[in-house]
C-alpha cells in the first residue's frame, strides 16, 4: 500500500518536473521530425498541393544532387578545422583561467570575457565579422603594408573559409572553456600533489593526470563542436552567404536553399534527412568510441 | 506539499489549454457573426512585409468609405520564406486578393487567377501582367527598375550641371565619363557589389530584353537556336561587366567578389565612388549623407546610341495583385472595388505612394516617391525610356543559387567566357 502510493507520488513528481519539457520537445521536435520524415515520400510543388505518394524519389534527387555532396565536402572540411581548433583553444584558455593565473578577480574577469562571444547570435556575430574582414582588416593592410592583408577577406575561396573558421572558434572556444573550466576543478587535488611530490613538472603532469581525467569533458566538447559545425546555417548566411561562388555553401545552407528559395521542397527534406543520418552516426560513433577511453579517478 | 504542488501545476496546465482553446472558439463566432449580414469579407496577402502596418492603416481607410466590405490584411513577415497566400490557403482560408511576384504568380500561381481584361484601370498602365493568350491577369502593384545608379554630385562635379544620364547611350561614352570622374579626384569611380543575384538575376538578365519580348528570347533559347557566345549583346553586356569590375575603375578591382553590398553602397552614397548597378531598393543603403540626390542611367551594350538597349533603363512590376478565381463572385466584386479604389481614389493613391513609397505603374497617380531613384524611374516611364524588367522572367531562387555563382566565377576569372556561354546554353535547354 505504502509502496503504491509512494509509486504515484514518482509519478506525480515526474510529471511535474519533465512533463512541460517533454511536451514541448513533443510538439516542436518529435512531432515535426517524423511529419518531416513522412513528408519526404510524396511529392508537392507548393505546400498547399495535396500531398500524392511518391516514394523514394525524394530520396533519389537527393542523392543524385552534386551539389548537395560538393557542399557537404566543404562541411567536413569546416567540421574538422573548427572541432579541432575550437578545443585546442578552449582547453588551453580553460587551464589559463583555471591553473595558470589565480587572482579570482584576473580569472573571473578572463572567465566572463571569453565566455562572451558566445552570448552573440550568429547572425550579429557574422554581419560585425563581415566589417573586419572586408573593412578592418585591409585598412590595417593598406596601413601597415602588409600585402595579403590589402585584400578583402571573403572574396577568396580559401580566405572566406579560414574567415568563417576564425569566427566560429572565436565564438565557440568560450562555451567549450567553461565545460573544461569545469572539468579541470574536478580533479582531485591529492592526484596532482602526489605527482608533484613524485617529481613531474607542469607538462608532465598535463599529460599523465590532468588530460586522462579530462576526457569525459572532451566527449562532451567534442560532441557539441561537431554537431554546431555541422549544423552551422546562421554564420553562413550573415558572412559569406555561400560565397564567393558558392566555395563555403555548407550543407545546412544549400538544404535550405533548396528547400525555400529554389522551391524543392521535397529534395530539400530528403537531403535534410541525409544530413541528419550522417551527423547522427558520426557523433553516435565518436561518442562511443571516447567513453571507452574514460577512466575514474 | 508535493501534492499541492502537483495540484497547482495541473490546473495552470489545464487552464492554459482552456485559454487557448477559448479564444480560438470566440475568434470563430465572431467570424461567422460576420458573414450573416450583408457585409462582404475580403482576404488580402500582402508579400511586401516592410508595408504591413502601412496597408493595414490603408484597410481600415478603405472600411471607413465602404462600410459594407470588410478587408482582413495578412502580411508576408520580412524574411519569411513562405507565402502567406500558401499558409493561408492550406489552412481552409479563400485569398480574395493576393501578392505575388510575377515569375511565381505567372508559374505556380496563374491557374488562379481572375480574367481583370475588362477593368476600367488597364487604360492607365501598361505594366498589367498578361497571360499567354493575352488576358490580364496581374494588377501591378508595385514598380521597380535597375540600372547603372550614379551619386549626382559627384558626376555633376566631374561633367557639369547640364549631365544627362540618358546621353551616354554608348561603351565608349561611359568610359569617356568614367575617365573624367577620375580626374575630377575620384580614384575608383565604379564600386560594384558583384554579389550573386546582383550579377546573376538582374545584370546576367538583362540580355533577354535584345528582341523587346524576353518570353520570346527565353524560348529561342529554350529549344537551343541562339549560340550565346556568338550573341553581340550577350557578349557585350560582359564586355561592360568587365569595363565594371576592372582594377582602372572599381574600388575593389583587385578582388572584385566579396561580400560588398554595404562598402559599395556606402562609398557610392558619400561620394567616395560615383557608380554602382542596382536597382531604386538601394536608395535605403546609398543615403549617406543627407540631401545627396542619385538616378539612373542605362547599361550602355555597345557603341550604337541607336540601340534601344543603350537608352532605356529595366523597369516593371516586381508585385502583381491577382483576383481569387476561387472567391465567391460577391468576394470578387468587393476585391475589384478595392483595386479600382487604390487606381482611382485619392485615400488609395496616396497610400500606395506617399505612405507606402512605392512607385505607382498608374499615370493618372499625381504623387511622386521621396527617393530619388524612385523619381528617376517615374520619369523614365513618363519619357518612354523603359524596357522590361527582364528578372520577371526568370527563376529567381535557381538564378540565385546556380546561374549567379557562375557568373561569380567567371568575374573571379576561374571559368572563361565562353565556359560561361556554353553553361548558360545548357542552363536554358534543361529548362
Amino acid at each position: 500500500m505504502v509502496n503504491r502510493k509512494r509509486k504515484i507520488l514518482d509519478w506525480g513528481n515526474s510529471i511535474l518536473f519533465l512533463g512541460p519539457t517533454t511536451f514541448f520537445f513533443v510538439i516542436t521536435v518529435i512531432i515535426p521530425f517524423i511529419y518531416g520524415i513522412y513528408l519526404t515520400f510524396h511529392s508537392m510543388s507548393t505546400p498547399t498541393d495535396p500531398l500524392v505518394f511518391s516514394g523514394v524519389e525524394n530520396y533519389v534527387q537527393a542523392i543524385n544532387d552534386t551539389r548537395f555532396w560538393e557542399s557537404l565536402w566543404i562541411t567536413i572540411k569546416f567540421v574538422f578545422a573548427t572541432t579541432i581548433l575550437i578545443n585546442i583553444v578552449g582547453f588551453c584558455l580553460a587551464y589559463l583561467v583555471t591553473l595558470v593565473i589565480e587572482r579570482a578577480k584576473v580569472q573571473n574577469f578572463l572567465r566572463s570575457a571569453y565566455f562572451t562571444p558566445n552570448l552573440i547570435g550568429g547572425l550579429v556575430l557574422g554581419f560585425i565579422w563581415q566589417f573586419v574582414f572586408v573593412q578592418i582588416l585591409p585598412a590595417i593592410g593598406d596601413f601597415t603594408g602588409i600585402k595579403w592583408l590589402e585584400l578583402g577577406w571573403l572574396g577568396d575561396p580559401v580566405m572566406a573559409f579560414w574567415a568563417l573558421v576564425i569566427v566560429t572558434v572565436w565564438q565557440q572556444s568560450g562555451y567549450m572553456m567553461i565545460i573544461f573550466i569545469a572539468g579541470l576543478i574536478s580533479i582531485p587535488k591529492d592526484l596532482m600533489e602526489a605527482a608533484t611530490i613524485d617529481g613531474a613538472g607542469p607538462l608532465k603532469r598535463l599529460r599523465y593526470v590532468i588530460l586522462p581525467l579530462m576526457v569525459p569533458s572532451f566527449v562532451v566538447t567534442i560532441f557539441l563542436s561537431l554537431r554546431n559545425a555541422f549544423m552551422i546555417y546562421d554564420l553562413n548566411l550573415s558572412l559569406t552567404d555561400g560565397g564567393p561562388y558558392n566555395s563555403t555553401l555548407m550543407a545546412t545552407m544549400h538544404v535550405v536553399n533548396k528547400a525555400f528559395i529554389e522551391y524543392d521542397y521535397g529534395t530539400g527534406q530528403a537531403e535534410a534527412i541525409v544530413l541528419f543520418i550522417i551527423v547522427a552516426v558520426i557523433t553516435g560513433l565518436q561518442v562511443y568510441f571516447s567513453k571507452k577511453k574514460e577512466i575514474e579517478a | 506539499m508535493k501534492r499541492f504542488i502537483y495540484f497547482l501545476f495541473v490546473s495552470v496546465f489545464v487552464l492554459v489549454l482552456v485559454g487557448c482553446g477559448g479564444q480560438k472558439e470566440t475568434a470563430d463566432e465572431g467570424g461567422t457573426g460576420d458573414s450573416g449580414d450583408s457585409q462582404v469579407k475580403i482576404v488580402i496577402t500582402n508579400g511586401k512585409g516592410e508595408i504591413s502596418e502601412q496597408f493595414n492603416e490603408a484597410a481600415k481607410t478603405f472600411m471607413e468609405a465602404y462600410p459594407d466590405i470588410e478587408v482582413e490584411v495578412h502580411s508576408k513577415a520580412v524574411g519569411d520564406t513562405l507565402n502567406p497566400y500558401d499558409k493561408l490557403t492550406a489552412s481552409g482560408v479563400t485569398v480574395t486578393i493576393a501578392m505575388f511576384e510575377p515569375y511565381e504568380a505567372m508559374t505556380k500561381y496563374k491557374d488562379i487567377a481572375l480574367d481583370l481584361s475588362d477593368e476600367k484601370w488597364n487604360e492607365e498602365t501598361s505594366d498589367a501582367l498578361t497571360d499567354e493568350e493575352g488576358r490580364v491577369i496581374g494588377f501591378p502593384f508595385a514598380i521597380e527598375g535597375m540600372g547603372l545608379v550614379y551619386n549626382e554630385d559627384v558626376v555633376k562635379n566631374a561633367v557639369g550641371d547640364d549631365f544627362d544620364p540618358f546621353a551616354i547611350n554608348t561603351r565608349d561614352r561611359l568610359i569617356e565619363l568614367l575617365d573624367k570622374i577620375k580626374e575630377s579626384g575620384i580614384e575608383h569611380p565604379v564600386a560594384y557589389q558583384t554579389e550573386a543575384w546582383s550579377v546573376g538575376n538582374h545584370y546576367s538578365s538583362l540580355f533577354l530584353n535584345q528582341e523587346g519580348d524576353p518570353a520570346a528570347m527565353l524560348d529561342k533559347l529554350a529549344n537551343g537556336s541562339i549560340k550565346l557566345i556568338e550573341n553581340e549583346v550577350w557578349n557585350g553586356y560582359y564586355d561592360t561587366l568587365d569595363l565594371l569590375i576592372s582594377e582602372e575603375y572599381n574600388a575593389y578591382g583587385e578582388r572584385p567578389l566579396g561580400q560588398y553590398y554595404d562598402s559599395a553602397h556606402v562609398a557610392v552614397g558619400n561620394g567616395e565612388s560615383a557608380i554602382l548597378f542596382n536597382g531604386n531598393w538601394a536608395f535605403d543603403s546609398l543615403q549617406a549623407l543627407e540631401g545627396t540626390n542619385f538616378g539612373f542611367m542605362p547599361v550602355p551594350v555597345d557603341n550604337n546610341p541607336d540601340n534601344p538597349l543603350n537608352n532605356k533603363i529595366a523597369v516593371g512590376p516586381t508585385q502583381v495583385l491577382f483576383i481569387n478565381k476561387n472567391a465567391t463572385p460577391e468576394e470578387q466584386e468587393a476585391a475589384k472595388t478595392f483595386l479600382n479604389w487604390l487606381v482611382y481614389e485619392e485615400a488609395g493613391q496616396d497610400f500606395l505612394v506617399n505612405k507606402a513609397q512605392i512607385i505607382s505603374a498608374f499615370k493618372n497617380n499625381p504623387y511622386t516617391v521621396t527617393n530619388p531613384l524612385g523619381v528617376a524611374i517615374s520619369e523614365a516611364i513618363a519619357n518612354g525610356q523603359t524596357m522590361p524588367f527582364s528578372t520577371n522572367y526568370i527563376n529567381a531562387g535557381e538564378w540565385s543559387t546556380i546561374v549567379g555563382p557562375e557568373v561569380q566565377k567567371y568575374i573571379a576569372g576561374e571559368i572563361t567566357r565562353e565556359d560561361l556561354a556554353a553553361f548558360f546554353e545548357d542552363y536554358f535547354k534543361n529548362q
